[in-house]
């Protein structure tokens, strides 16, 4: 049966998803369902976001993997055949997508960031290689044409009212044989720096845990958020992981990326690449983060970063 | 005393891109290697063998060229290898990969504990780790950034996921994924290597495996991606730094 499927565990990245699964269902006329956890009767949200059926998964006990789901999500999906499914690309649901897949036996485009219908209706659909230094396009010969979609990738659906469609629950699984014992909820960071319009970058060359205050000094100058490269975060700790900017951190688009002490490695440039000015102070003149830069200094951070927030100081007041 | 199997991918590695001609990407100049988060994967096994003996196999399926990563594994701690070439595994679909692992561990590898890298480093499409353990009908634990064996043949992992982190336990035999936080891979020194070429690798050829399906997946172009901008570059003397303060407010950044 013709469709398009989205699945998401939470419900923002649900209404994500709505917003391109709904495109593509009126490309070709076909309905679309949207698997979710049933949270206390969500289902109009959905429905006004643009589901035609709406499926409401009872919520898993404590001790309850997402994927004690699959058999039952995998003979609902061969069931019903759909034309696309997509699921949002969150960690459990890529590895959900995964074995979906597999038990399938379709194709997977893992972290798509675009799709559209080819001419003759194929669905081509995007996604990023080798650390983001290339765009990939795939077409699936199988079905269901499979997809995980990273959030953030579209806008949520609007609602739009007056919209009806089914709802229909789905019982509770068989257990799963991982068992969840217990779960640390972390801490964020109080600030969000996908919405900051000032990033100060802080790389592997910054020497010290302590000499990250020259950064923060720089990001409070100028109203800006601190984040990092992946060293920084995984292998010092110096700062909490969501802070971690690139293909598998965050992506940021702040109107200023200022790289102190930032090679500019492949991975992590792919996760600045929406930033209006990005600049970048380092003392190797070849590091690759030049490449990429707008503008750059090179010189070594701990000469250029205090004499910088000097000048910046002099022509206070700034605009924030 | 478990057997562990930890599955490698050897790969081109993505600083040597170039950008060639028309945005196509250029490979003349590339070096390879053991796929980043893979080499955190053969750590940990050799890790949970110091600590519970047993044995460790690595796995590879890929072109005849990755012997050397053969080597190159065999020098971190493993016991034997088992590597499947072909001049056509060059570009093989994560479900492909997925079904050859799947083969031979199924007939020719007796194992515990299968670990795998989250991605690798080239498509990092995620999946060859969680197909495998469908294949195999065992259970799956992803991303995980912990693992334990723990009494009576249970694995106990810390699984990273957005909010923060779940702790799972599973029965043996388990498939896991690993982040690259997991452990810090070791470097090879001179004798690694030496007793490297000493250890056993059981070769395996296309003919002898299960006709390797079609790929469902098809890559129909593959484009570098534009990310080079102007580089204008200052000197790090007070006069350069004030250039540099009077761009940004040329762009509006600061007014």
């Amino acid at each position: 049966m013709p469709g398009i499927w989205i699945f998401a565990e939470r419900k923002d990245l649900a209404q994500e998803l709505l917003t391109i699964g709904r495109e593509l269902a009126l490309q070709t006329g076909v309905k679309v369902t949207a698997i979710v956890t049933d949270q206390d009767d969500q289902a109009d949200i959905y429905i006004a976001g643009g589901a035609d059926e709406v499926v409401l998964l009872s919520p898993l006990a404590e001790d309850m993997s997402l994927d004690a789901w699959l058999p039952v999500i995998a003979a609902e999906t061969k069931g019903a055949d759909p034309d696309i499914f997509l699921i949002a690309a969150t960690a459990r649901g890529k590895d959900f997508a995964a074995r979906l897949a597999a038990r399938l036996e379709t194709g997977l485009c893992s972290n798509c960031i675009a799709l559209s219908r080819g001419e003759d209706g194929t669905v081509v659909m995007e996604r990023l290689a080798y650390g983001g230094a290339a765009v990939q396009q795939v077409s699936c010969a199988t079905r269901p044409v499979m997809a995980t979609i990273p959030p953030r990738t579209f806008a949520p659906a609007p609602a739009e009212h007056g919209r009806s469609g089914e709802v229909r629950k789905l019982l509770l699984p068989p257990t799963s044989p991982v068992r969840i014992l217990d779960r640390k909820i972390k801490e964020r960071s109080s600030q969000d720096i996908t919405e900051a319009k000032v990033v100060i970058c802080v790389g592997r060359g910054m020497e010290k845990q302590e000499d990250i205050d020259m950064a923060r000094q720089l990001a409070d100058l100028l109203g800006g958020e601190v984040g990092c490269t992946r060293p920084i975060s995984e292998e010092l700790h110096w700062l909490p992981d969501d802070l971690c900017i690139g293909l598998s951190g965050v992506q940021v688009k702040p109107d200023l990326y200022l790289g102190l002490g930032v090679s500019g490695q492949i991975q992590h440039a792919t996760g600045i690449r929406g930033a209006r000015v990005i600049c970048a102070v380092n003392k190797d003149e070849n590091a690759p983060i030049f490449q990429a830069a707008d503008l750059g200094i090179v010189g070594d951070l701990y000469d250029v970063t205090p004499k910088l927030i000097e000048a910046l100081k002099k022509i206070k007041p700034l605009s924030r | 005393m478990p057997n562990i199997v930890a599955c490698f991918k050897w790969v081109v590695d993505e600083a040597y891109i170039r950008k060639g001609a028309s945005g196509a990407l250029d490979f003349s100049a590339v070096d390879y290697k053991i796929s980043d988060y893979d080499r955190n994967a053969i750590e940990e096994a050799a890790r949970l063998k110091g600590l519970h003996g047993g044995s460790v196999t690595v796995l590879t399926a890929g072109v005849p060229e990755a012997a050397k990563g053969v080597k190159d594994a065999l020098s971190r701690g493993a016991d034997q290898a088992f590597f499947a070439s072909d001049p056509s595994f060059s570009q093989l679909e994560s479900s492909q990969t997925a079904a050859i692992l799947g083969e031979i561990i199924r007939f020719l590898i007796p194992f515990d504990l299968i670990i795998c890298g989250e991605g690798s480093s080239d498509q990092y499409a995620q999946q060859v780790g969680t197909r495998l353990a469908e294949n195999l009908g065992i259970p799956c634990i992803s991303y995980v950034q912990k693992l334990t064996i723990g009494e009576g043949g249970r694995i106990l992992a810390e699984r990273r996921v957005e909010e923060g982190v779940e702790v799972v336990e599973a029965p043996l035999p388990v498939l896991v994924t690993v982040l690259p936080e997991i452990n810090t891979p070791r470097i090879p020194g001179v004798k690694d290597t030496l007793m490297a070429s000493k250890k056993p690798v059981v070769a395996i050829k296309k003919e002898e495996l299960l006709p390797v399906g079609a790929a469902p997946l098809q890559t129909l172009g593959m484009t570098a991606t534009r990310m080079e901008r102007n580089g204008e570059i200052f000197a790090a003397t007070p006069e350069g730094i004030a250039r540099f303060v009077e761009a940004l407010q040329k762009r509006g950044i600061i007014s």
